[in-house]
């Protein structure tokens, strides 16, 4: 969309700055071992920021017969702004694009040949699986200006896999799975084929639990959606509301010392890098937690002047909406101990693989309580059978204070690098 | 706006009468819209903006095709676009559709006083005078009050001839407290919206009240221990256990290419006992559920989900009606002219039982009330929900106030388990909605009336 918002920006403004973007994408799917349908998709938008007597506006539109009009509705919102005295970066700089050319030799009919193979393996295994799968192609531009002269635009691509597979063993109850990939260009995904047969294989069984405080082990991906719950208390807007439980905690210790959490916006080959953030602050690597110790929050720059702390490239938008804090990359180190050991680390444990339910607890306490999905009793380092009608519930703070420790090896779930993570002694009720 | 779209509706009609395929539709939408969101003190988000978008979707040589895009002027070649890629999957499995007579209606929002009409600062002062009472407690850390609403001229056409519009006015308010004591945080929460005008969101200053009273009475609350109760749900919590645990179930497209499944929701079925009647339908006006017409072009219905415990009947979209031979029920709906439509609730809801509110009190000698919804989730087999807050029921009396409580089960077993049916049914839908396939939120409703569950499971501490 051809961008002609700034001839209409007031004298009066002290800065403004419009970001545009346009994606184009294309989206297979599978559903319940068949192939359902494509979707081709193009979008394209710009919102405008109007900074007029320290009070900012915001409008966007995605309609180019209304560009006039969005930036006199910005200045008009400006009015009802709060005070905002920061003032937005000069420069900013491509140091690279999230974004690889062999997007362009995508094949929709390559793609369509791989989602079929795939659902072949499960059949070849348990010919009542039923999988529906997801296999999505984007790219498209990312374009920010401002009134100091920055003007840069870089490119983006995505790949995305995602499968999810029901399976209902003659006589027991219903075994879901999923597992997914991302990557900025195509991806052989036939490799999760096995991981997710072995997880059905695994639940097959249903064996009796009891209640109890137990140890606990959590797959990389159900750590994921733990880790969201301290995520939210990172965010700095939840630490400038003083609800986050981090607040006034800067460079104090939280955490079990083996704990480190960061966040990585220039990972090579990570969809979700980006050279600077939707405000054109320069994207950093930085510590979130270290060692146990808390290092950052993650800010935009309206809540970085708030808090009096440095802004290091975390501020996420799209066209239709303001700039707000986000993660990019979430990296937590690997352990010393390979997995197969941390199985073994207690003679009888419960291994969570997912939840249900676990954003409804009241998380800003780090309090949480969830039935289990998927989890498995382990007894002496092996797999005995899925546990079912189970719940466990805890403070995660407390329970990352614990002597918590590592999987080696780790696993990407989504937009973050993970290991296992072991909990000696969580409440759990059968 | 009005304009442009009456001639790309023209333009439509012509695409469609051409094309060379089993079905075809186009859906074209313009939103504008204002959104405000005030946090403590705070101004967190106060715009306004506005959004086109189409789409369109083709079903040729048994396979779909869909297109979407934001340039309108590109309508001939996403139509031909759309039709290229059913071409392209040439699936070996043919799907179908039922196909209709054409409808031709033109859908009107009404209101008792328009949105439009009222200015940026008047909506922002309302806003701000709920945010006010939000924070009238000394415990209140900070609050969050949002406003929202949104004007969208929506036009459905289809190679079957039906051509539908729909000027639709959404709007809607959410108020929450997050009260605080040392490190106890209680937040809560509540949230009204639906198809109308400013009246929707005026006058709600005792809603407001009641949040703030809510979250700093769930500060000195105890926490629930775990166990298993009778638990009495209130008319939310009903009507989001109706939603989540067998709404999803009775969505076909969940069951109607899965025997296992299908074996599983076999009309006829007991679901429950013969107190338990369950509808889905979108003909309720004014409410969140409400519409004029699905976006598969079928007129919305009222579907006996579950007739006095017995499994009498599911939602469908026209594919999934195709599939198991039942009629479309017109369910067909998705987010926005840019989403494919998907199998979606409307307004789902418990009908009303035999019993007074008070005698189902008097029948519970021990048990908890849990009243409103924090959130639920199923994976269609179990569930669990978060209760806002609940009661200690000890001899039929409202004892010391909870808080914490996550329910959890079987759905089935717990729906067998309900056994007293109030007479006092009531429907809520509040600015958020329901997600299914990364479409959310989409305005549904739900409810119920009180109702006694037993042998619920609670989560707790050992």
């Amino acid at each position: 969309m051809k961008n002609d918002l700034s001839l209409h920006i007031p004298a009066n403004a002290r800065w403004h700055d419009i970001l545009s973007t346009e994606s184009k994408s294309s989206s297979i799917s599978f559903k319940n071992n068949r192939l359902h349908g494509i979707n081709e998709k193009e979008n394209s938008g710009m919102g405008i920021r109007l900074n007029i007597d320290g009070k900012t506006g915001f409008s966007y539109t995605n309609d180019p017969d209304r560009m006039a009009e969005v930036t006199g509705r910005a200045a008009e919102l400006a009015a009802f702004g709060d005070p905002e005295g920061y003032d937005l970066p000069k420069k900013a700089e491509v140091t690279f694009e999230p974004y690889d050319e062999a997007i362009n030799s995508y094949s929709t009919a390559a793609e369509i040949e791989k989602g079929h193979e795939m659902i072949a393996l499960l059949k070849d295994r348990y010919p009542d699986i039923h999988a529906d799968l997801s296999i999505s192609v984007s790219s498209g531009k990312t374009r920010l200006e401002n009134s100091h002269g920055l003007a840069e635009e870089y490119r983006n691509s995505y790949y995305g896999f995602s499968i999810s597979a029901t399976y209902i063993p003659r006589e027991g109850s219903k075994i879901d799975v999923w597992d997914s990939l991302s990557a900025p260009s195509s991806q052989s995904f036939s490799h999760l084929a096995s991981v997710l047969i072995e997880k059905i294989e695994k639940a097959e069984v249903a064996v009796p639990s009891e209640s109890g405080r137990l140890p606990v082990i959590v797959t990389p991906r159900a750590f994921g959606r733990l880790l969201g719950i301290v995520a939210s208390g990172l965010d700095a807007r939840a630490v400038f509301k003083g609800i986050s439980p981090f607040k006034d905690k800067m460079g104090e210790k939280l955490f079990h010392d083996s704990f480190t959490i960061s966040d990585n916006p220039l990972l090579k080959n990570s969809p979700f890098s980006f050279p600077f953030d939707d405000e054109g602050v320069m994207a950093r690597n930085k510590d979130l937690i270290s060692g146990g110790i808390l290092q950052n929050f993650v800010t935009d720059l309206k809540h970085a002047e708030r808090l009096g702390i440095e802004a290091l490239g975390n501020a996420s938008r799209g066209y239709a909406s303001l700039p707000a804090p986000s993660f990019s990359n979430i990296m937590v180190p690997g352990g010393t101990i390979p997995y197969k050991k941390l199985l073994k680390e207690a003679p009888r444990a419960v291994l969570i693989e997912s939840f249900i339910g676990l954003g409804q607890s009241n998380t800003l306490t780090g309090e949480f309580s969830a039935n289990l999905d998927l989890a498995y009793l382990v007894e002496n380092g092996e797999i005995s059978g899925r546990v079912k009608d189970c719940m466990v519930k805890g403070n995660l703070f407390e329970l990352l204070k614990d002597d918590i420790a590592f999987s080696q090896e780790r696993e990407q779930v989504g937009s973050s690098l993970l290991p296992a993570l072991y909990f000696p002694a969580i409440d759990y009720t059968a | 706006m009005k304009q442009k779209q009456e001639q790309l509706i023209e333009e439509g009609k012509k695409l469609l009468a051409e094309l060379p395929c089993r079905f075809a539709e186009i859906r074209l939408a313009a939103t504008t819209g204002t959104s405000i969101s005030l946090s403590g003190d705070q101004i967190d988000v106060f715009t306004s903006g506005d959004t086109i978008g189409g789409s369109v979707r083709v079903l040729h040589k048994g396979s779909w095709g869909f297109t979407s895009f934001n340039d309108l002027s590109s309508l001939p070649a996403m139509v031909k676009r759309a039709l290229e890629i059913a071409e392209e999957i040439s699936s070996k499995e043919v799907r179908d559709i039922v196909t209709m007579e054409p409808i031709e209606i033109h859908s009107v929002t009404s209101f008792q006083q328009d949105f439009r009409t009222i200015s940026l600062e008047e909506k922002f002062d309302l806003i701000k005078s709920y945010n006010d009472i939000l924070k009238q407690a000394e415990q209140v850390q900070t609050t969050r009050a949002g406003y929202r609403d949104s004007e969208t001229r929506y036009a459905y056409l289809n190679s079957e001839g039906t051509c539908a519009t729909y000027d639709r006015l959404f709007c809607g308010i959410s108020l929450s407290s997050i009260a605080k004591d040392g490190a106890l945080i209680e937040p809560y929460h509540e949230s009204i919206a639906g198809y109308g005008g400013y009246e929707l969101v005026r006058d709600k200053e005792t809603m407001a009240e009641e949040v703030v009273k809510t979250a700093v009475d769930l500060l000195k609350a105890e926490s629930m221990p775990g166990g298993t109760y009778d638990v009495i749900a209130d008319q939310k919590l009903a009507g989001v256990f109706i939603h989540e645990a067998f709404g999803h179930l009775s969505e076909a497209d969940f069951v109607h290419e899965n025997s296992q499944m299908l074996d599983m929701m076999k009309l006829g079925r007991e679901f429950g006992s013969d107190i338990l009647t369950v509808y889905d339908d979108g003909n309720i006006a004014g409410s969140s559920g409400f519409i004029p017409f699905d976006d598969e072009g079928v007129m919305p219905k009222k579907t006996p989900l579950i007739t006095r415990g017995q499994l009498t009947g599911r939602l469908h979209s026209r594919e999934t009606a195709a599939k198991m031979d039942e009629e479309p029920s017109g369910n067909g709906r998705a987010l926005n002219a840019m989403r494919k439509p998907l199998v979606r609730m409307t307004s789902t809801y418990i009908e009303n039982g035999p019993h007074s509110k008070d005698e189902i009190f008097n029948n519970t000698d021990q048990g908890v009330y849990c009243c409103d919804v924090i959130g639920g989730q199923t994976n269609l087999e179990m569930f669990t929900f978060s209760a806002g807050y609940g009661y200690e029921i000890n001899k039929g009396k409202k004892g010391k106030m909870f808080r914490d409580i996550q329910l959890s089960g079987n759905v089935f077993t717990t729906m067998k388990n309900i056994s007293m049916i109030a007479d006092d049914r009531a429907m809520f839908g509040g600015l958020g909605g329901c997600g299914k396939g990364g479409q959310g939120p989409l305005p549904v409703s739900f409810g119920g009336p009180h109702l006694l569950m037993k042998d619920v499971m609670i989560g707790g501490r050992q």
